[in-house]
């Protein structure tokens, strides 16, 4: 492995983090967080988005003015390894404007993941 | 029906004027009878000084207070604040399940205002876009509604620079006042 390519898998949300290979997305998830535009609070802990987070199937269910949450699961085709990202942003006409990106890599979601599968 | 008043004149000119009076009556006293001395710094300093405390400081502090003792008497008689907007000057105050509107505005603060969300004519927001090409952006998103025929202007975000439609700060002005946009609408259509 080079280090060019272990530089570059920084600037990579989808390349592996242990063999740097290009993970491939397993599930994709739209939700609503029920957090008003001013008043956006950070949560790290998992637990926090299991209790909170509201499925949708697309942008327009989500009402003016709240946040969304797309979760997005990953797994590495060589070494197994799996990651889930939350990319938390704030829907405003046809634009997003990204307020916060958190992972989590020891499995926090996975069952929340499943329970929506 | 009382109109909604967003100045009071007398209490504008008072604000400006008062402190200005006082002190010119202080200097004319220092000059009739001090003209030199303590007396004299005491009541050419000291007015001047209050005054210049008074035009910064005041106002606000007059409208935060009106403010908080309106949210609390309105807690009171059972209105549901669904929103509380702080704008720069104007606070509104949404009731979504009896459609009501609360407004205090700063140059008007001893009068507060409740009123039926179906006395709002139109509500819209202005993202104050302007300029061309890479020139284009702007500086000031607000959300407007008409009442009784006058125009009232909540800025959701200002600033001296001109900012990229799809900065953060824009676009964040721009979802505030949508929201507010929407809750006025919802609020008119449950207005008796």
């Amino acid at each position: 492995m080079s280090i060019l390519r272990k530089i570059r898998s920084i600037f990579h949300d989808d390349w592996c983090s242990e063999c740097t290979s290009v993970m491939e997305t397993r599930k994709k998830q739209l939700y609503m967080l029920p957090q008003l535009v001013g008043n956006y609070v950070s949560h790290s802990n998992a637990s926090y988005y299991k209790k909170n987070l509201i499925k949708v199937n697309k942008k327009a269910e989500i009402p003016t003015g709240y946040y969304a949450c797309g979760i997005y699961e990953y797994r590495c085709p060589k070494c197994n390894n799996k990651l889930v990202k939350l990319s938390i942003f704030l829907p405003v006409r046809d634009q997003e404007k990204v307020e916060e990106i958190i992972y989590f890599k020891n499995g926090e979601m996975n069952d929340f993941i499943r329970e929506y599968r | 029906m009382e109109k909604v008043k967003k100045i009071n004149i007398f209490y504008l000119l008072g604000y400006i004027f008062i402190p200005m009076i006082i002190c010119a009556i202080c200097f004319l006293v220092s000059y009739l009878f001090f003209p030199k001395g303590n007396g004299a710094v005491i009541l050419i300093m000291g007015p001047s000084f209050l005054s210049f405390i008074w035009w910064v400081f005041a106002g606000s502090f007059i409208f935060k207070r009106k403010t908080k003792k309106f949210e609390k008497e309105l807690d009171e008689s059972g209105f549901n604040r669904n929103q509380t907007f702080y704008g720069r000057g104007k606070t509104v105050l949404v009731d979504l399940k009896n459609g009501k509107i609360g407004l205090v505005f700063f140059w008007n603060p001893f009068k507060t205002y409740t009123i039926p969300a179906s006395r709002i004519e139109k509500a819209w927001v202005d993202d104050g876009k302007g300029g061309i090409g890479f020139m284009e952006g702007s500086s000031r998103v607000s959300f407007l509604f008409l009442v009784d025929g006058i125009k009232i202007r909540v800025d959701t975000f200002t600033s001296n620079q001109r900012f990229r439609m799809d900065s953060d700060y824009i676009l964040t002005g721009i979802s505030k006042a949508d929201m507010m946009v929407k809750m006025i609408e919802e609020a008119k259509s449950n207005s008796k």
